[in-house]
């Protein structure tokens, strides 16, 4: 079992994350791209447990499961109250931290 | 990869539809790396869960999603930037004793990454962070339903 190209595949999700929450300015995709790189490194997380053949691995990515899945509950309800005072998705608009 | 179609649709719903077949297919490939229960919880949690929520906002902004139809990308350089730091971080950690990683052996332990072993390890060996998590989650939903609740 090879797992170069698991590691390959990982990392390629993480660069499309990387380019879509950089480059990106719809607050929907923006989010949708963190999953992306959340979901690259439970890849790489699942492809070394299988690798040294140890389970924490597994273990970890059952925990970042459970913080992702979190994060998008609060994000999304972050976001639906954004658009609810402003009515704009753009994120370059939304400067309400702005000091 | 059906990745990039998450961050190349033009439209959120098709992203997010893109979004599904990347889960399915890190999902297939999780059963490939012999890790049936993470593979399960990843389409429970992610395609059952987080999607779910995601197509809900979507739905629920349907109207003044219409204005991203016109929205375009940052401007080129930015652009440059991005792909830029992706490329560089991929290199970065693509160092050569990444190429020499010696092949596992093709039949694993007995069990490996079995319901019963992963429950064992999580409930024995980590239950403490299984609890903290739980807490975590839940201060998560109280946050969440808070943060919905404040506006009206």
């Amino acid at each position: 079992m090879d797992i170069t190209l698991f590691i390959f595949i990982s990392m390629a999700m993480f660069a499309i994350g990387i380019i879509g929450v950089l480059a990106m300015r719809n607050t929907l995709i923006f989010f949708l791209s963190i999953e992306l790189m959340l979901n690259a490194a439970n890849l790489l997380f699942v492809s070394f447990a299988r690798h040294w053949e140890n389970q924490t691995g597994l273990i970890w990515v059952f925990f970042v499961l459970v913080v992702a899945a979190a994060e998008a509950a609060v994000g999304l309800a972050i976001i639906i109250n954004l658009f609810r005072s402003k009515q704009i998705v753009d994120l370059d608009q939304y400067n309400v931290l702005r000091g | 990869m059906a990745s990039l179609g998450v961050i190349l649709a033009r439209k959120p719903v098709h992203s997010s539809l893109f979004f599904l077949l990347t889960l399915l297919s890190l999902s297939a490939l999780y059963l490939q790396l012999s890790a049936q229960f993470i593979a399960v919880m990843q389409v429970l949690i992610y395609a059952g869960a987080i999607l779910v929520i995601f197509m809900f906002v979507i739905v629920l902004f349907q109207d003044a999603y219409q204005q991203i139809s016109q929205l375009q990308a940052k401007s080129a350089p930015l652009l440059l930037i991005a792909a830029a730091t992706a490329i560089l971080l991929t290199v970065s950690f693509l160092g050569k004793q990444l190429l020499d990683i010696t092949p596992a052996k093709a039949d694993t332990i007995e069990g490996f990454g079995s319901v019963q072993q992963l429950g064992q390890a999580l409930y024995i060996d980590f239950f403490f962070p299984f609890e903290a998590v739980i807490l975590l989650f839940l201060v998560a939903v109280v946050g969440a339903l808070y943060i919905g609740k404040r506006e009206t």
